[in-house]
C-alpha cells in the first residue's frame, strides 16, 4: 500500500530532510520579525475602517502618512466589516483590553453599540463641531442626551448610466418610476436580456437601497404591511423581470464591474463608483445624476461612517487628535477630490476640484433622508432580505408581508425603546 | 476481580496507553464533546437563557424556514450527481492512464494539479468561468450555441450544474488516483486469462475490472460521499443565497441570522443525513466490514 | 485495419486533451487575471501585462499579517498533529482484531461530522478560553481536522513496517521506548514526513474553522474570500495565486507520495 521503498533515495527525500528544519526555522524568523515590529518606540494608534480597496489606497498614500509624521506615531489601520465590529468590541470589553483605539462604523449600526455600553461618550468633542459639521449629520451620533459618535464622511447613492447606449437608442435617463420600468422593459425587448441593475444580493446593500424606495413611495420601511411598502414590493416584482441577471449578485463593489463591462447600462450606487469606473477601468461615456422621485417624493438615504471610541480605550488623546485631523478641512478636501466622498463640512468644497459627479451628489443630498437607528437593525435586515428574496426574486405574492409584519412585531417587542 | 485485571492490564501496557492517550483525549475533548454540545444546543429550548429545557423549538424554526427544504434537496442533488459524474470521469481517466500510452507521466501530473489548489481558490477561479461575462458564456457565444448570456449564478438547475462542475474539477483527480491505485493492483495475468477465453474489451471491463475494482470504488464513494455532503466553499461563492446547501445554510444561520441554535439544529440534520447515506450505501452494496488494509 | 487503430487513438488523446484543457483553464485564467491590466480587461481589449495588482497586494499591508498567521498556524498544526498522532498511530497499528477496528473507526468517524457543526461550539469554547482570533485558538481547531488524517497516514506507515525489526530490538535488550525511538521511528521517517506535510497543507487550505474563529486576524484563505466577496477580480486572483504557490510547490515534489492510502485513509469494501 505505502510506497516506503521509493522514499529511499532521490530528490524528494532530500527535501524531506530539509523540510522540518525549514519549517522550524521560518516561524522562528517570522516571530523574531514580529517581535521586532511589536516594540516600536513611537506610540501606536489602532484604527478600524470598512473601506474598499481603492479607498484604502488613498488612505495609505495620502491620509495616514501626514498624521503619522506630525504626531510621531504609527497608525495601524485595519479593515473590519460593519457587521463584525460589535463582536470585536464585545470581545475587547470581555478581555478588559480594547482591540482597537478608535473605530469607524456605518452610521446604520450604531444603536447596538450604545445599547451594550461599548462606546465612550463624545459629547464634548461634538459640541466643538457644532458650527463646522452639518448639524443634521451630528444628530446621527446622539442617543438620549449624549453624543457617542461623530461623522467624518457622508455618502449617498447616485444613478449611473451609459450615455453612449442611451444616445444610440435615443433614450434619456428615467425621471420617474414609470419611466424606469419602461426603459428596463425597452432594453429587455431590444437586447433580450435585462440591462438595468438592481442591487439584489440581499443583506445590507439590498435593504439600504429598498429603504429609500419605500420612503419615496410614502411608506415606513419598518412596517412590512403598510401601503408604501406594499407598493414598492409590487413595483420591484415587475422591475425585476426586466432587470439584468447580474442583479442577483449585485452589491456595491460588483456593480461597478458590471457597469464597466457593459453588462448593465443603468444602475444606482454610492459615489465612490464614479472614480473606479472612469479612472481605474477607463470607462468613457459614464454620466451620473441624482435620480428621480417615487410615487410620493424623492428620497435618498444618507449613508456614511462615523468615528467612535471603544469604552475604556487607553489611547484616547491620540484618538481624539486623529478625529480632529480627519475632520480638518484639508483632509476632507482630499476625500472630496480623490474619493468623490461628499464632505461633512461645507467649506471643504471651496478649493477642491469638484468633478462631474459633484452636482449629482449635491442634488441627491438635497433629497437626503436618514435611516432610523434601531438596535434591531440586523434582525430587521434578515427579515427584509427574506421578503425581498421571496417576493421580488421568487415572485411570491405580497400577501406574505402580513406574516412578516407579525414576525417584525416580535422583534420590536424584544427591544423596548 | 475485574478491577484487578484492569490494573494488571494497565501495568503491563502503561507505555502503550500513555502513547495513545493524547490522541484519544484530543478526539474526545475537541471532536466528540463539541458534537454532543451541538446536539444538546439544538434541543435546548431555553436558548441563551441559563438552564436546559428539552424541546424541538429550533427544529420547528428551521423546518419553517423558506430556504431549508431547498438547501436539503440541493445538498443531496449535488452529492449524488457529483459523485456519479466524478466516478465516471475518474474511472475513464484511470483506465486510460493504466494503459501504456504516450505522455502518461505528463498527463497524470497535469491532471492532478487541482488537488494542490485550495478549495476557496478553486471557487474563486470557477467564478471567472461561470460569471455572466465569464469564460464559458463568451465561449458558448463564439460557438454560436447561445445568443444571450446564461445566468449561472442566478439559481435553478444551471447554478447546481456550475457547483457540480466546480466540485468535479477539484476532486475528480483524487477519485482517479484512488481508482488508478486499485487498477494497478489487478494482476496482469487475470487479463491474460480473459483474453485466452476470448473476452472482448467491454466484457473484460464489465466482468473482470469492475468486480476487482470494487474495494477501491467503495473507498472512493465513502470518502468522497462524506465530503460532498459537507460541500461548503464552492456553493458559498458560486451559488450564494440563490441555491443554498446545508453547509452554507448552517453558516448563514449563525453568521447572518446570528442564531447559534437554529444553526446547531441544521448541522445535526446534516450529520444525520451523512450517517444515513453512508449506512445505506454500505448495506446496499453488501459491504460488511469497512477496514483498513 | 489501419483506421481501426487510428480512430480509437484519436478518440483517446482527444478526450484526454479536452479533460486536461478543462483542468488547466481555471488555473490559467487565475494567473492571467492576476497580471491583467484592468482597463484593457474590462473593455475586452487585448491582454496587457501589469504588475499593478502584485504591487497593490504587497503594499496594501493586508498581505503580511495574513501570510504570517497562515504560515505560523500551519507549521504549528503540522508539528503538533504529528507529535500527538505518531505515538497513537504506533500503538493502534499494533492492536489486533475487533478492538483495533473499534479505535480505527473512532478516528474515521470524526470525518463524518460536518465541520460547520463542530466549528460552532469550538468557536464558543475557544472564546471562553480567551483564544478567539488568536493563532493558538486556530491551531486547536485545525488539529480537529488534521489529527485524524495524519493518524490514518501514520497507522498505514507503522502497519507496513516489518514486525521482526521490533522483535529483534527487544531481543537485544532494548526497552519499549528505546525500540520506538531508535528502531521504529527512523524507519518510519518517510511516513512521518508525509504526515507533517499533510498537516501543513490541510491547515494552510482550511477555511471553515478560520471563518468561525477569526475577526481581525484573517488567514490567507479568508483574505481570498474577502476579496472574492467584494467582487474585485484582480486582487482576488492575485491573493488566490499567492495562497496556491506554496501548495503547488509541495504537491509537485510530493507527487509520488500521493498514493491512495495516504490520500484518504483507506477504506476497504
Amino acid at each position: 500500500m505505502l510506497k516506503l521503498k521509493r522514499a529511499g533515495k532521490g530528490d524528494a527525500v532530500r527535501i524531506f530532510r530539509f523540510m522540518p528544519r525549514m519549517l522550524l526555522i521560518l516561524p522562528a524568523v517570522l516571530m523574531a520579525f514580529g517581535c521586532g515590529e511589536k516594540k516600536p518606540k513611537q506610540p501606536v494608534l489602532k484604527v478600524s475602517f470598512s473601506l474598499t480597496e481603492s479607498e484604502w489606497d488613498v488612505f495609505r498614500k495620502k491620509v495616514i502618512p501626514p498624521f503619522e509624521e506630525k504626531h510621531g506615531c504609527k497608525i495601524e489601520a485595519v479593515q473590519i466589516d460593519a457587521a463584525d465590529l460589535p463582536k470585536l468590541l464585545l470581545l475587547g470589553k470581555r478581555a478588559g483590553e480594547s482591540k482597537v483605539d478608535l473605530f469607524a462604523q456605518d452610521n446604520m449600526e450604531l444603536a447596538v453599540l450604545v445599547k451594550n455600553g461599548l462606546v465612550e461618550d463624545m459629547s464634548d468633542l461634538v459640541r466643538q463641531y457644532r458650527n463646522v459639521v452639518y448639524p443634521s449629520l451630528l444628530e446621527i451620533g446622539r442617543f438620549a442626551d449624549a453624543y457617542y459618535f461623530i461623522p467624518f464622511r457622508t455618502n449617498v447613492q447616485i444613478f449611473y448610466y451609459n450615455k453612449a447606449v442611451f444616445d444610440r437608442y435615443g433614450l434619456s435617463p428615467p425621471r420617474s418610476w414609470d419611466e424606469w420600468l419602461k426603459i428596463a422593459e425597452f432594453f429587455y425587448e431590444k437586447e433580450k436580456v435585462g440591462r438595468i441593475l438592481i442591487t439584489g444580493v440581499g443583506g445590507n446593500p439590498t435593504v439600504t437601497q429598498m429603504y429609500e424606495y419605500i420612503v419615496a413611495a410614502g411608506g415606513d420601511p419598518f412596517v412590512f404591511n403598510d401601503g408604501g411598502t406594499k407598493k414598492t414590493f409590487l413595483f420591484f416584482q415587475r422591475l425585476w423581470k426586466a432587470a439584468s441577471p447580474d442583479s442577483r449578485k449585485a452589491k456595491w463593489d460588483t456593480s461597478n464591474d458590471y457597469f464597466a463591462r457593459d453588462s448593465v447600462y443603468l444602475m444606482q450606487n454610492w459615489t465612490f463608483g464614479y472614480k473606479i469606473i472612469t479612472e481605474q477601468y477607463g470607462k468613457q461615456d459614464v454620466e451620473v445624476y441624482h435620480g428621480f422621485p417615487g410615487p410620493v417624493r424623492e428620497a435618498h438615504v444618507i449613508g456614511g461612517d462615523v468615528f467612535g471610541i471603544p469604552a475604556g480605550s487607553q489611547n484616547k488623546v491620540l484618538a481624539l487628535n486623529f478625529i480632529e485631523y480627519m475632520l480638518s478641512r484639508d483632509v476632507q478636501a482630499v476625500f472630496v477630490k480623490d474619493l468623490a466622498w461628499p464632505s461633512v463640512r461645507s467649506d471643504a468644497y471651496n478649493d477642491a476640484s469638484s468633478g462631474p459627479a459633484f452636482k449629482a451628489i449635491q442634488d441627491a443630498l438635497h433629497y437626503g433622508v436618514f435611516r432610523k437607528n434601531v438596535p434591531y437593525w440586523s434582525e430587521y435586515q434578515k427579515l427584509f432580505e427574506e421578503a425581498f428574496l421571496r417576493i421580488v426574486v421568487n415572485g411570491e405574492s405580497i400577501d406574505i408581508l402580513e406574516s412578516l409584519q407579525t414576525r417584525m412585531k416580535h422583534i420590536t417587542q424584544k427591544h423596548p425603546s | 476481580m475485574k478491577t484487578a485485571k484492569t490494573i494488571s492490564f494497565i501495568k503491563k501496557h502503561y507505555f502503550e496507553i500513555s502513547l495513545a492517550l493524547p490522541l484519544f483525549l484530543y478526539l474526545v475533548l475537541f471532536t466528540y464533546a463539541p458534537v454532543m454540545q451541538v446536539i444538546a444546543m439544538s434541543f435546548d429550548k431555553s436558548g441563551s437563557r441559563p438552564g436546559f429545557v428539552f424541546g424541538f423549538h429550533h427544529y420547528h424554526l428551521i423546518f419553517g424556514h423558506f430556504q431549508f427544504a431547498k438547501a436539503f434537496f440541493n445538498t443531496v442533488f449535488i452529492a449524488v450527481c457529483g459523485l456519479f459524474l466524478e466516478l465516471a470521469l475518474g474511472l475513464y481517466v484511470a483506465v486510460q492512464l493504466n494503459k501504456r500510452i504516450k505522455f502518461r507521466g505528463m498527463i497524470r501530473s497535469l491532471y492532478i494539479l487541482p488537488l494542490g489548489i485550495p478549495t476557496i481558490v478553486a471557487a474563486a477561479n470557477m467564478r471567472y468561468i461561470f460569471d455572466t461575462n465569464g469564460f464559458l458564456n463568451s465561449l458558448l457565444m463564439k460557438l454560436n450555441m447561445i445568443t444571450l448570456p446564461v445566468d449561472w449564478g442566478g439559481g435553478g438547475f444551471v447554478t447546481l450544474f456550475a457547483v457540480v462542475v466546480a466540485d468535479m474539477w477539484k476532486v475528480t483527480p483524487l477519485v482517479m488516483l484512488v481508482l488508478l491505485a486499485g487498477l494497478q493492483n489487478i494482476p496482469e495475468d487475470v487479463y491474460e486469462a480473459a483474453r485466452m477465453d476470448g473476452a472482448g474489451p467491454w466484457q473484460t471491463f464489465r466482468h473482470i475490472t469492475l468486480p476487482l475494482l470494487k474495494p477501491s470504488i467503495t473507498m472512493a464513494v465513502v470518502i468522497r460521499g462524506i465530503d460532498s455532503f459537507r460541500i461548503f466553499e464552492l456553493p458559498l461563492v458560486l451559488a450564494g443565497k440563490a441555491e443554498p446547501v446545508l453547509g452554507t445554510f448552517v453558516y448563514a444561520e449563525y453568521h447572518e441570522a446570528l442564531n447559534p441554535y437554529t444553526s446547531a439544529a441544521a448541522s445535526v440534520i446534516l450529520l444525520l443525513l451523512i450517517l444515513f447515506c453512508v449506512a445505506a450505501y454500505l448495506s446496499l452494496t453488501g459491504t460488511k466490514d469497512v477496514s483498513y488494509p | 485495419m489501419k483506421t481501426n487503430r487510428i480512430l480509437p487513438a484519436i478518440f483517446l488523446y482527444g478526450s484526454l486533451g479536452l479533460i486536461l484543457l478543462f483542468t488547466c483553464i481555471p488555473i490559467y485564467l487565475m494567473v492571467k487575471i492576476a497580471f491583467a491590466d484592468p482597463g484593457a480587461f474590462m473593455n475586452d481589449q487585448a491582454f496587457e501585462f501589469t504588475f499593478e495588482h502584485l504591487k497593490a497586494v504587497f503594499l496594501s499591508g493586508n498581505l503580511w499579517p495574513a501570510l504570517r498567521k497562515s504560515f505560523t498556524v500551519a507549521c504549528a498544526t503540522a508539528f503538533l498533529s504529528t507529535l500527538i498522532a505518531a505515538p497513537g498511530a504506533y500503538v493502534l497499528a499494533k492492536i489486533p482484531g475487533r478492538t483495533g477496528y473499534f479505535f480505527l473507526m473512532a478516528i474515521f468517524f470524526t470525518r463524518m461530522f460536518p465541520e460547520v457543526g463542530i466549528a460552532l461550539p469550538i468557536s464558543l469554547n475557544v472564546a471562553r478560553l480567551g483564544l478567539f482570533d488568536t493563532d493558538a485558538g486556530l491551531v486547536l481547531a485545525h488539529l480537529i481536522r488534521v489529527l485524524p488524517l495524519v493518524a490514518w497516514v501514520l497507522i498505514g506507515t507503522f502497519k507496513s513496517l516489518p514486525k521482526d525489526i521490533e522483535e529483534a530490538g527487544r531481543m537485544d535488550g532494548c526497552s519499549k521506548a528505546q525500540v520506538l525511538w531508535r528502531i521504529v521511528l527512523p524507519v518510519a521517517r518517510p511516513g512521518i514526513m508525509v504526515g507533517l506535510i499533510f498537516g501543513f497543507l490541510n491547515s494552510w487550505d482550511e477555511f471553515i474553522y478560520a471563518a468561525y474563529l477569526s475577526l481581525m486576524n484573517k488567514t490567507l484563505p479568508l483574505t481570498v474570500f474577502y476579496y472574492v466577496n467584494r467582487g474585485g477580480w484582480f486582487l482576488s486572483s492575485m491573493y488566490a495565486l499567492i495562497v496556491t504557490i506554496p501548495v503547488l510547490f509541495f504537491t509537485y515534489f510530493f507527487q509520488r507520495y500521493l498514493q491512495s492510502g495516504y490520500l484518504s485513509g483507506a477504506v476497504k469494501g
